[in-house]
């Protein structure tokens, strides 16, 4: 750098200097990329790497944590045949494929003719409108999870209250909604309403944020097409299907990929709602969850780091799975 | 690159109120105390007694959840960083931190705790026992099992405590009578049934879900009867179907529809300070159904190996759990029912307890707690429990045959005890 | 177009319920903060405010005596997170958008790779290098970590390569502009509406963050706000007045800077911000 820099003196004709700053510049160009991506991989490695490996150490050992670091015994692979040959685990998988699934799908589902509506006719109150179904996504989980607790009590809840007054809902003698209503309060830890209680709860948290990022991608639709497709005489409908949905799908593609790789990380929600048990019969435990319960609870580290490299490898497959089918090809 | 001045720029203008830096080291030494709720309210009313006869120990309390307290601890026993000097370790829990080998062994040099250990209720120090004769904690509180119940609501179905306590069948008939005369339902849950029943008629040296050799013991007529007892109680429709410490627990156990509960002897201030204050004198302290003694819960301190200050740690210990005033103020202030035997054994346990309407019952729960067996805790116990209770859940929710849900559940038992 | 047609309505009745649904937890919540107990467990449960907010307080400050504490150290975490964020996110999103160099594409992948690593792979061995730094119950040990996300720069690098033409970087090399110059004069001033996104979710998600803080502060007045209210859950009396109301406190800094900047935001998403 100095022998540039000593280069560089005023005598120096300014044809000469020009080329000098390029070539600097060339030689800027080359380490400037590694240098502004260099924090990433030095927090990464202390921050990232080295828990990883460290686990991936454990999830070939036994080990009782509360023993201290020199209580570990190699096992091979002992911890994943138990954790791929484990019902429990295989039950939490299920359930958190269901969850996945069921949050999941409604939140496109859902986020996608909402965003294209408030798009096309929402003017002024559009921002009050996104702003109401996004407040969810800003709220603490744990408070609001601890909320929903009491919303979804059986006895005193509002949810049941707003059911069964539906389901019970009179006109002479006959209950006209009591097929599609509760007529009775509905007892949500449950196992067979567990997961529906929660899925609800995730649905409600991050719909407003899918919204919000389809929404961002149809700004970026040219008007134009619509103009043209107006003038063909499309209907909305057939504009939504034909124009908006096919140029949405590298967001689809960046929003459902969020969406499984959150959904199958799910844990906060069915800690704090299920009250850290996964509920009865380990209805509302997830795979993350499992994890977290072999670990502290039954003071198994080694297995627990085997279920988080096994679901790692889950989710990696099914990212996979789904950059071949929404992902663009370059 | 960044800059640490700016750092501290942006935290004064956040205002004054954060300390950032680390608390300021002083001259004395300071005490960490990592405990839980309720228990922590011990500590927390000791430390200015505590600091009148030692000036030069400050006292620092962490408290955290139930849960996450233990979770701290086990991640800190892991790490050997963020280590209390004396770990506040709850029932659930101490089979599996006395035997991991984390903590100090009290009857070890300096401690030499064997002398002191006959000074506790019996069935207790047997729990901290790790293996190979070790003592890792010393029990500060136990929880004798009781009944409570509502007095008035008896009276109006016409049932007496004798009813209730005799055997099974008759406590059977005296729900079903109550629930048909004033619509309460006598128990919260099929489930306290099993809890009962599985903790009844154990041995010294016993556990619930494994005995003393590590062996699995949940396929047996102990567990039998209680799932069929349980059951029958579910069918007899005198249950509200509510879990311990819900809401509709509490406020069920507030308003009187739910008529009784069983629990250790604690329950009473609970019951007292916020469940259901408002019932004050209606309450009753029972002995057990079916003659059976068994213990809820409990409390012991512990030092971690690393800790720093273990000679202060073990001082404040032995003030905590064997100070007879300590312990009755404990007994007194949060109803926590002292292990320590010249505790209980203290006039004040002869005196009335206004909240169960005049009552003599520490009394009560003093002879059950002489009769409790030297229970055995196992590290696998909490995992057990679970699947013990999601067996009955099969049992009582989709009428699974009993034998086959026990068999099942043994296997499952063995699989996860696998180490 | 123009007129309200009969299914325009029928959307806007749709769109309205769904914003209640949205909005009632957060409504209830409120109302329970200004209600006793024993008055949230009653048939029907309020619907309006009651007089018990000052006194949930008092419960909620009994409890967790350095609340305010606790809620000035989450906001300073979550600030601190999110600067770093805004600045180690955007350099690299910047390099990955607008340069070519050896092993970008396998770099990219690499950093995308560590979104699918679950949560609790690291807590043992985070907690054990936070103790071996002294790092425990140290602010720091919150935001270095979380420092620069592999989702900020996905983001970035979708917002620069969409927003910013290579030939505007091409003239400003040309200029003889030095690369880091070039950031911070061409680059930042263009992206602030993709500052304004990535800031929120930042700011939101490490306020919001419960696991984090959970291994590494012990000491209550160290807490972030979540590990506070969960604090309250302990063992079986839970004061839901007091937590509802410990929740709004802590819900509201939020909305307000929500409210505050959403015009910005949606706004700024409105100029085309995170395409796919």
């Amino acid at each position: 750098m100095s022998s540039v820099e000593s280069a560089v003196r005023p005598p120096v004709a300014k044809i000469k200097k020009r080329t000098l700053k390029q070539r600097l510049h060339a030689s800027g160009y080359k380490w400037a990329p590694y240098l502004f991506i260099s924090p990433f991989f030095a927090i990464f490695t202390v921050f990232g790497l080295f828990p990883l490996l460290f686990s991936l150490f454990l999830s070939f050992h036994y080990w009782e944590p509360a023993a201290g670091l020199s209580a570990m015994e190699w096992v091979g692979i002992e911890n994943y045949t138990f954790a791929l040959t484990d019902d429990w685990f295989q039950t939490s998988v299920y359930n958190t494929l269901w969850l996945a699934l069921a949050a999941g799908i409604p939140q496109h589902v859902i986020a996608i003719p909402l965003a294209y509506f408030l798009h096309t006719s929402f003017k002024r109150s559009r921002n009050t409108v996104i702003g109401m179904y996004f407040m969810p996504f800003i709220t603490s989980t744990v408070a609001i999870s601890l909320v929903f607790t009491t919303l979804f009590s059986r006895d005193f809840g509002m949810i049941n209250m707003l059911f069964t007054s539906a389901g019970n809902w009179t006109i002479g003698d006959i209950q006209p909604l009591a097929w599609l209503f509760p007529t009775e309060n509905i007892d949500w830890n449950r196992p067979e309403y567990t997961k529906t209680m929660i899925a609800f709860v995730v649905f409600w948290r991050f719909v407003g944020w899918n919204t919000v990022l389809y929404l961002s991608a149809m700004q970026t639709i040219p008007k134009d097409l619509y103009e043209a497709a107006t003038v063909d005489g499309a209907k909305r409908w057939q504009q939504f299907w034909y124009i908006t949905v096919p140029m949405l799908k590298p967001m689809m593609f960046f929003a459902v990929t969020l969406t499984i790789i959150g959904n199958l990380q799910l844990f906060e929600e069915p800690f704090i709602i299920t009250g850290g048990t996964g509920g009865l019969e380990q209805a509302g435990k997830t795979a993350a969850m499992h994890m977290y319960i072999t670990a502290f609870v039954e003071g198994d580290f080694g297995t627990a780091s085997a279920i988080s490299w096994i679901l790692f490898a889950l989710i990696a497959f099914l990212t996979w799975g789904n950059n071949k089918l929404l992902g663009e090809k370059k | 690159m960044f800059n640490k001045k700016k750092l501290g720029t942006v935290a004064l203008a956040l205002g004054t109120t954060l300390a950032l830096t680390a608390t300021s080291a002083w001259a004395k030494t300071t005490l960490t105390v990592a405990s839980f709720p309720s228990f922590d309210l011990a500590v927390q009313s000791a430390i200015p007694l505590y600091k009148k006869i030692n000036p030069d120990v400050e006292i620092k309390l962490v408290s955290l959840a139930y849960g996450d307290h233990h979770n701290a601890m086990t991640t800190a026993l892991a790490t050997g960083g963020n280590l209390p000097d004396v770990m506040g370790i709850e029932y659930g829990y101490i089979g599996r931190f006395a035997s991991s080998g984390g903590l100090e062994d009290l009857r070890a040099a300096p401690y030499s705790a064997e002398q002191y250990e006959k000074l506790f209720s019996k069935f207790t120090v047997p729990l901290a026992t790790g293996g190979s004769g070790t003592l890792a904690a010393i029990p500060a509180d136990i929880g004798p099992g009781a009944l409570f119940f509502r007095e008035d609501i008896f009276t109006k179905a016409g049932v007496t405590e004798e009813d209730l306590i005799k055997d099974w069948d008759s406590f059977i008939a005296a729900g079903k009578k109550i629930k048909e005369t004033t619509g309460s339902y006598l128990v919260a849950s099929a489930v306290d049934i099993k809890d009962v029943v599985i903790r009844s008629g154990l041995k010294d040296g016993e556990g619930i879900y494994f005995d003393a050799e590590g062996n699995i013991t949940v396929n047996n007529d102990r567990f039998k009867e209680a799932f069929r007892l349980a059951k029958a109680v579910r069918e007899a429709g005198i249950d509200a179907q509510v879990g311990a410490w819900s809401s509709e627990w509490t406020e069920g156990l507030r308003r009187g529809t739910i008529a009784s509960q069983m629990m250790g002897a604690w329950l009473g201030g609970h019951l007292a300070n916020w469940i259901a204050p408002e019932s004050k004198g209606l309450w009753r302290s029972a002995a057990l159904p079916g003659g059976t003694y068994a213990s809820w819960g409990g409390s012991f301190y512990a030092i971690p190996k690393k800790a720093k200050n273990k000679a202060e740690a073990w001082e404040f210990i032995k003030f905590m759990t064997m100070d007879k005033e300590m312990q009755i103020a404990a007994f007194r202030d949060l109803d926590a029912f002292p292990a320590l035997v010249e505790a209980q054994n203290d006039d004040f346990i002869n005196q009335p307890i206004p909240y169960l309407g005049g009552q003599v019952a520490r009394v009560e729960w003093k002879n059950s707690a002489d009769r409790i067996p030297a229970m055995d805790v196992h590290k696998h116990d909490p995992v057990a429990e679970q699947i013990i209770n999601d067996a009955l859940e099969g049992v009582l929710e989709r009428d699974e045959n009993i034998d086959a849900a026990l068999a099942e559940a043994e296997k499952q038992i063995k699989r996860r005890a696998r180490r | 177009m123009n007129k309200l047609t009969k299914s325009h309505l029928i959307a806007y009745f749709i769109v309205g319920m769904g914003s209640i649904i949205m909005l009632a937890p957060f409504y209830f919540m409120f109302i329970f903060a200004s209600h006793t107990n024993s008055s949230i467990l009653s048939v029907p449960p309020p619907m309006w405010f009651g007089g018990e907010f000052i006194n949930n307080v008092g419960i909620l400050l009994d409890a967790l005596p350095y609340f305010w504490h606790n809620i000035g150290l989450s906001f300073y975490v979550a600030l601190i997170t999110t600067i770093l964020n805004l600045f180690f996110c955007s350099l690299a999103g910047y390099a990955f958008a607008l340069f070519e160099f050896k092993g970008r594409n396998v770099m990219f992948i690499l950093i995308m790779g560590t979104m699918l690593l679950p949560p609790f792979l690291g807590m043992i061995p985070t907690a054990l290098i936070m103790s071996k730094l002294e790092w425990m119950n140290q602010p720091r040990a919150l935001y270095i970590p979380m420092a620069c996300g592999a989702m900020g720069i996905f983001m970035m690098r979708q917002f620069i390569s969409s927003a910013i033409p290579k030939e505007l970087i091409e003239a400003a090399r040309m200029d003889g502009c030095n690369e880091f110059a070039i950031y911070w004069r061409v680059v930042v001033p263009l992206i602030t509406p993709a500052f304004g996104t990535l800031g929120l979710i930042t700011f939101i998600g490490q306020w919001n963050n419960f696991m984090g803080p959970l291994v590494v502060m012990n000491d209550m007045k160290m807490f972030t706000v979540p590990l506070a209210l969960r604090a309250l859950q302990g063992t079986g009396q839970v004061p839901w007045g007091a937590i509802c109301a410990g929740a709004a406190i802590a819900v509201v800094p939020l909305m307000i800077l929500f409210v505050m900047t959403s015009r910005k935001l949606i706004d700024g998403l409105t100029a085309g911000a995170v395409k796919g």
